[in-house]
């Protein structure tokens, strides 16, 4: 069965508004005008993927599905595409031999063992490395976004020993990235960047690549909990996490704000410390979480040096 | 002469896989002859978790799938509160459990509609459901019409899934409330509600919708329930406490024999991982987790796999809904491809309607964790079950740290390659014998890896543990001695 993109929205009755936070953007009439997308998954955990299905939100695209029907044509993403092996590898062929399409990435890349921990896929007979492909897909790409901290900075699997020698993307491509990190990324953060890039916007970014708009502020100056009493032990409501290791005062992110899935909650307000998602020391040379009454514990402390070396490395 | 065929990469899963088939035509009948199965990644979980404090575990191993993070994070947990021997206040186990019961939901309903229906029926015109092979799409008309518009309602309903566990998850995926001794999350009144109230619309989705597609797809493949068998053999750890013992599952251990009519207890120290087939030094063959080694072995000749082979007295067994609810009792009709999709969907509807209990049991204001301090030296292992099978960490802490940690995902399980024996894993098996209409387009080979769920993120293994790595003999601690026929 086929069905045009306008039946399929109105079997579902979904709107096809392209305005996205008040933002304006030109009419996307797909399959013509709309920008293709190619998303290419490295070393991550498709958790950034699943993130971006639970998009919810008042403005347009209100759902992932709005994004897909009316935004962009997502033109490769081996979690959602129909196409498998050859068809789907020709498809990306196809829009990378026209060139200015937005790449999105997720999941570092992996270099040693020549990058054969991580393939993207065969193609004549050959296997080729996702370092590979991303190498030669960022080459001819109107925009490279990298979508959560694997892909922006190494994230966990280039945490120490790093055994599959894992680099940003911008590490290993040498190119200009747009960093959205977050394990996973937000989906309202790697939408809203979409967005601007589609409306021709300058986006700012930080030393580390990251959106001002987004990431300019800490968690801890946006926290709700800033200022109350400090918890002591794990399970308290409404105390504020610092005592127990909340990294909310070195991490920036629009949390507190942007909250999570649909705002059912986030970290903090189920009383779980920020761990420091966003930052590129996430979870280099220190405890992710550390044991109720304690800061980071004594024997990670001078490995701090080797953090700040990492994160330049990066 | 057989073609070979090499599909690369398998879509719609989770992670990176490979799939090689050879097809020739045996009995008049042109079908997969052979197969292989490639996980393409390697990422060296365990590694990075030597030497950290054991409280990173919950952290950092829900990372090793974005998908079935909150299996990980349980299996992390419990594996910490055994090691410490920590009894979880019963609130926090049944916080725990309802977070986890929202990612089966989600998963489920994920995998159904968006992973797996587009192999019965042809999406809108547009990417990403186009381009798409033509070949046997039965379903047509007014029922793919509605099978595509569920597609998206299942959009929603997912996510729906997931805000409902980041009720006391704090977001999904990766949730940060789960910690050894407990949960952080209290069971605030209205986050009990609005839990209650997400569950009043799933279970009437999963009742009349997905129930109800699975039966459309199954009524024009109904050859399916003939194909992709594979070896037989299934195994569940089990999932969902029931009380604070963990004696009591919603879905209890067990394992099932091909041929054999009773339900096998599930003795931990028989699982042994191979590595014949894949790019893991030989020598670390055939050991238990507790005190398995990985090496890499990049390039070695013969092996075509990260992924290890895992096996229990060496016999290769499928995880997944159709073991859980097999060994439970729960489903009987069979072990095929739409058997898998049909214990699925009855699984999501059981865990959903459990879910909706479990909140009455709920005690106000009692507390969600106990207090937790790091043993100095301790061996324990934790088995739960993710969306798509049985799942295990196994870990050693020595002088307050992480000297060994060892985990056997369901994946690993399920599309580990050949074993020392040569046997195939349970994926390649299955395969075999499935038959082909079109070479050029051989959708019936991707029904057959869908119905698995797999998920690949999880080719994880640790490398160069410390040499003196104990072995210890793990001894049955909990989970029924016979399970249910
Ligand atoms: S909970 Fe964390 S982020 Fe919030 S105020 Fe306290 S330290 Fe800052
Ligand atoms: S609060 Fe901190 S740990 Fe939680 S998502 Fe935001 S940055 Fe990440």
């Amino acid at each position: 069965m086929q069905v045009s993109r306008r039946q399929f929205l109105s079997l579902l009755g979904a709107s096809s508004a392209a305005v996205v936070a008040g933002l304006p953007l030109k009419s996307f009439a797909l399959p013509a005008g709309a920008m293709k997308v190619i998303w290419l998954q490295g070393a991550g955990c498709t958790g950034c993927s699943v993130s971006f299905l639970n998009r919810i939100a008042p403005t347009a695209p209100h759902s992932v599905d709005e994004v897909l029907l009316d935004i962009v044509e997502l033109s490769f993403h081996t979690t959602v595409m129909a196409a498998a092996g050859d068809q789907a590898v020709s498809a990306a062929e196809a829009v990378y031999a026209q060139g200015g399409y937005l790449l999105v990435v997720e999941g570092g890349v992996p270099t040693a063992f020549g990058g054969a921990t991580c393939w993207a896929w065969t193609r004549n007979g050959v296997d080729v490395t996702f370092k590979d492909v991303v190498t030669r897909y960022a080459s001819k790409a109107a925009g490279i976004v990298c979508v959560g901290n694997c892909s922006s900075f190494g994230g966990i699997p280039a945490a120490p020993p790093n055994p599959t020698g894992v680099k940003s993307v911008r590490a290993a491509t040498g190119k200009k990235t747009i960093n959205i990190p977050g394990c996973p990324a937000h989906p309202d953060w790697l939408i809203w960047v979409i967005a601007q890039t589609l409306a021709g916007a300058n986006i700012a970014l930080d030393v580390l690549g990251r959106p001002i708009e987004l990431y300019g502020t800490t968690v801890h100056d946006q926290c709700w909990r800033n200022g109350m009493e400090h918890a002591t032990e794990f399970g308290q409501d409404n105390l504020c996490l610092l005592g127990l290791g909340c990294k909310g005062p070195e991490t920036y992110a629009p949390c507190p704000v942007s909250m999570w899935n649909g705002s059912a909650n986030w970290c903090v307000d189920a009383n779980a410390p920020c761990i420091g998602c966003t930052e590129p020391t996430f979870p280099i040379g220190r405890p992710v979480s550390v044991p109720a009454g304690g800061g980071d514990d004594e024997d990670d402390d001078h490995e701090d040096e080797d953090d700040d070396e990492r994160r330049n490395e990066r | 002469m057989a073609t070979v065929k090499v599909l690369d990469p398998i879509s719609r899963i989770e992670g990176h896989l490979k799939i090689e088939v050879s097809i020739d035509t045996v009995r008049g009948l042109q079908q997969v002859v052979d197969a292989r199965a490639t996980g393409t990644l390697f990422r060296g979980f365990e590694t990075i978790l030597q030497g950290r404090s054991p409280l990173d575990a919950p952290d950092i191993t829900q990372r090793i799938c974005g998908v079935c993070p909150v299996s990980h994070g349980m299996a992390a947990v419990v594996t910490l509160d055994r090691a410490a021997g920590i009894a979880v206040p019963e609130n926090g186990r049944i916080l725990r459990n309802l977070v986890l019961a929202a990612n089966f939901i989600q998963s489920h309903i994920l995998h159904f509609y968006h992973l797996a229906a587009l192999d019965y029926v042809d999406g809108p015109n547009q990417a990403p459901w186009q381009p798409s092979w033509k070949t046997d799409k039965r379903v047509s008309g007014a029922a793919a019409n509605a099978l595509v518009g569920n597609y998206v309602a299942a959009l929603a309903m997912r996510r729906k899934a997931h805000e409902m566990g980041a009720l006391f998850g704090g977001r999904l995926p990766h949730p940060p409330t789960y910690r050894a001794g407990g949960i952080t999350a209290t069971p605030r009144p209205e986050r009990i509600d609005a839990y209650r109230a997400y569950l009043n619309e799933l279970i009437p989705f999963i009742q009349n919708v997905y129930l109800n597609d699975v039966n459309t797809v199954a009524s024009v493949y109904s050859d399916y329930f003939r194909i992709g068998k594979g070896h037989g053999n299934l195994l569940a750890y089990g999932v969902f406490d029931l009380d604070s013992t963990g004696e009591e599952k919603l879905l209890n251990r067990g394992r099932w024999v091909n041929g054999r009519r009773d339900v096998l207890r599930v003795d931990v120290g028989s699982i042994t991982e191979q590595v014949r087939y894949s790019w893991y030094d030989d020598r670390t063959a055939n050991l238990n987790p507790a005190s398995g080694v990985t090496t890499p072995q990049y390039p070695k000749r013969g092996a075509y796999s990260w992924l290890k082979s895992p096996r229990y007295q060496s016999i290769p067994y499928e995880v997944g809904p159709l073991a859980r609810m097999w060994v439970n009792g729960d489903y009987s009709n069979g072990i095929s491809v739409l058997d898998r999709h049909a214990a699925r969907a009855l699984e999501c509807l059981k865990v959903a309607e459990a879910a909706m209990g479990w909140l009455d049991e709920i005690v106000p204001d009692a507390p969600v964790i106990a207090p937790y301090e790091v043993p100095d030296s301790a061996s324990a292992y934790g088995l739960t079950e993710a969306a798509r099978g049985a799942l295990g960490h196994w870990l050693n802490i020595r002088n307050g740290r992480i000297e060994n940690y060892q985990v056997i995902t369901p994946t690993c399980w399920n599309a580990s390659p050949r074993d020392g024996n040569g046997r195939r894993g349970p994926l390649e098996q299955a395969l075999v014998g499935t038959p082909i209409k079109n070479q050029a387009e051989p959708i019936e080979v991707l029904r057959v890896i869908h119905s698995f769920d797999p998920c690949l993120s999880c080719a994880v293994h640790v490398m160069r543990p410390k040499k003196e790595a104990q072995v210890f003999t793990v001894a049955m601690g909990s989970g029924p001695a016979a399970c249910r026929p």
